[in-house]
């Protein structure tokens, strides 16, 4: 038996707050893979994890970033689930020489030296899932958000689509983080009758918007998933028992879904799979740095572009940090997300400079169902 | 609740994938800083220095050192450059921030040049210098038709000043500029060039031009 380095890596994720359901499926991902990583006889290293809980709350990131570097050996930290808790933490990563390992989808536009990015960005997510709304649904569209970066970006590539397809934005309105008051984002959606709503709304804003967003369907046929779907980027399994009978009908798209094995599914799942991308974001971010670490004596005290120059870390684009994701776009039916069409291996492109340069990415698997 | 902070007016980023940039500056940590964010962006990258060569005349963006720079680097004269500049300001002394601002920069990164900074860059560079460009080209237009004046003068007079009017003559000149679909400055230009009404054409001129 060979001895196994002992490496300390933080995780950051928040037990509480307004995005609690996602933090803590992105924590059980990175413990299920240290667990797997600890129990792999083909690797050299025992991982021990340092944990820190924000509690959700945006100003605690930094101070508990610095502290896990600070005050333990680990230089890698896994976790921050809103992109406003990912920018706060950089600057700290960058004193203390750290690198953050993000496990969830965001609006791109940042490619930091600091941190990998191992969910999808929009060219693998948003844009997949236009590929398969416009020509289904047109280009006329509400789009409601959250009230920070991931709302007001994702609605900002809306309208660029939109734009290009001809379409209009027939309303667009923002909640604070938290906020529940919905009604009058209904209100200009019942009036303004769009073809599809683009919902990047978090947490219980989503939650209380998707309620009501059935009772509009169930007075108004016109507002059914048939003819007017509400789509996502951020939703996933992991949020579903939040949403209960609401969330039947609802599109989402991201690089998997629980269950899903057809083409171009990730690679390495654990026993079981993953219940969520959130989940499973956090467990590939956790191997992937096992795998760089392993029979590399004191790789963790590199920097992250220098433990990125190997060749163990195929899947990691050296230039954006980003990862090669599929894009699945996903229906909420009988209480599960069921694929309904896969884009394989769809390139990062996190400042969607290169989209124009390529020929129009069409999806080219198509998962069948009876 | 608030959809406000959102600009209603939209307007895509610009293109950038594939894009060429040069930067001009000694090679350094700053410039592995700026290549590696370009490269991640998406644009083609080259460095160079102490001089341009005649390639970067085909650049999408120049980023040039403020701090070591002088005039005789550049391929063009001071503030005429073809694209968008971004001055890589270490000293923020006022002389050298004069001098870059004299070269024509369009926006600016501080050094040392860490993890960001530089799309942004890009998108206030590429915003600046297509206004100006558009000024610019309002500015000469302007200017010529200022320059015009007389010309239209002139051909108001040809066009009948003295027996009709000036309501008259300023009317015909304007139904010309209309058939020829041209400003009125430039069918002004082409009724004083041909010596009179080009209705009159049968008749014998009033005036010839020497």
């Amino acid at each position: 038996m060979m001895a196994r380095r002992v490496i300390e890596i933080g995780l950051l994720f928040s037990q509480s707050g307004a995005y609690a359901r996602i933090s803590q499926a992105g924590r059980r991902g990175a413990l299920r893979a240290v667990e797997a990583v600890n129990a792999d006889p083909a690797i050299d290293i025992t991982l021990r994890p340092v944990e820190r809980d924000p509690q959700g709350n945006v100003d605690l990131y930094r101070p508990l970033c610095t502290e896990i570097l600070r005050s333990t050996s680990a230089r890698h930290v896994v976790g921050t689930t809103t992109s406003w808790s990912r920018k706060e933490v950089i600057p700290a990563l960058e004193r203390a020489g750290g690198a953050l390992w993000y496990p969830c989808p965001y609006e791109g536009y940042e490619a930091s030296d600091r941190v990998v990015y191992t969910h999808a960005c929009p060219n693998q997510h948003l844009i997949p899932l236009f590929n398969w709304v416009l020509p289904r649904h047109g280009a006329r569209a509400s789009l409601v958000g959250s009230n920070y970066i991931w709302g007001w970006e994702m609605s900002r590539i809306a309208h660029d689509l939109i734009a290009e397809a001809d379409g209009a934005v027939l309303s667009e309105r923002y909640l604070p983080i938290g906020d529940t008051d919905v009604n009058r984002l209904i209100d200009e959606i019942a009036a303004t009758r769009p073809g599809f709503v683009l919902n990047s709304l978090i947490g219980p804003s989503s939650y209380r918007f998707l309620a009501a967003m059935a009772r509009l369907a169930a007075d108004d046929p016109a507002f059914s998933p048939e003819r007017c779907p509400v789509l996502s980027c951020n939703l996933t399994e992991c949020e579903l028992d939040a949403l209960g009978p609401a969330a039947e009908g609802v599109i989402s798209a991201g690089p998997h879904f629980a269950g899903y094995s057809g083409p171009a599914a990730w690679t390495e799942q654990p026993p079981g799979g993953f219940d969520s991308s959130m989940e499973g974001a956090a467990f590939r971010a956790v191997r992937a740095l096992a795998r760089l670490l392993s029979h590399r004596p004191d790789a963790e005290s590199l920097e992250l572009n220098e433990l990125l120059a190997s060749d163990a870390a195929a899947g990691i684009d050296p230039a954006t940090h980003h990862m090669c994701q599929p894009g699945l776009v996903a229906q909420v039916r009988r209480g599960r997300f069921e694929v309904i069409e896969a884009t394989a291996d769809i390139a990062p492109d996190p400042y969607l400079a290169r989209r124009h340069r390529q020929s129009p990415s069409r999806p080219h698997l198509t998962v069948v169902r009876p | 609740m608030s959809g406000a902070g959102q600009d209603r007016r939209h307007r895509s980023p610009p293109d950038l994938g594939g894009r060429r940039a040069v930067i001009l500056h000694r090679p350094n940590p700053t410039v592995e800083a700026l290549t590696r964010q370009l490269t991640a962006i998406g644009l083609e990258v080259a460095a160079c220095w102490p001089e341009l060569p005649a390639t970067a005349l085909a650049a999408d963006y120049v980023f040039f050192d403020a701090d070591m720079g002088h005039d005789d680097q550049f391929l063009w004269l001071p503030g005429a450059a073809p694209m968008p500049l971004i001055a890589l300001i270490g000293s923020e002394a006022p002389g050298r921030v004069a001098w870059a601002m004299k070269q024509g920069a369009c926006g600016q990164i501080l050094k040392p040049v860490g993890d960001g900074g530089v799309y942004s860059a890009l998108l206030i560079a590429r915003e600046v210098f297509d206004e100006r460009a558009a000024l610019s080209a309002q500015i000469a237009d302007l200017e010529r038709r200022l320059g015009a004046r007389q010309t239209v003068v002139q051909a108001v007079a040809l066009l009948g000043l003295h027996e009709h009017g000036e309501e008259h003559a300023y009317n015909r000149l304007r139904q010309l500029a209309m058939v020829w679909r041209v400003p009125i400055e430039d069918a002004a230009h082409r009724i004083v060039a041909h010596g009179r009404d080009p209705a009159d054409d049968s008749a014998p001129p009033r005036h010839r031009r020497r």
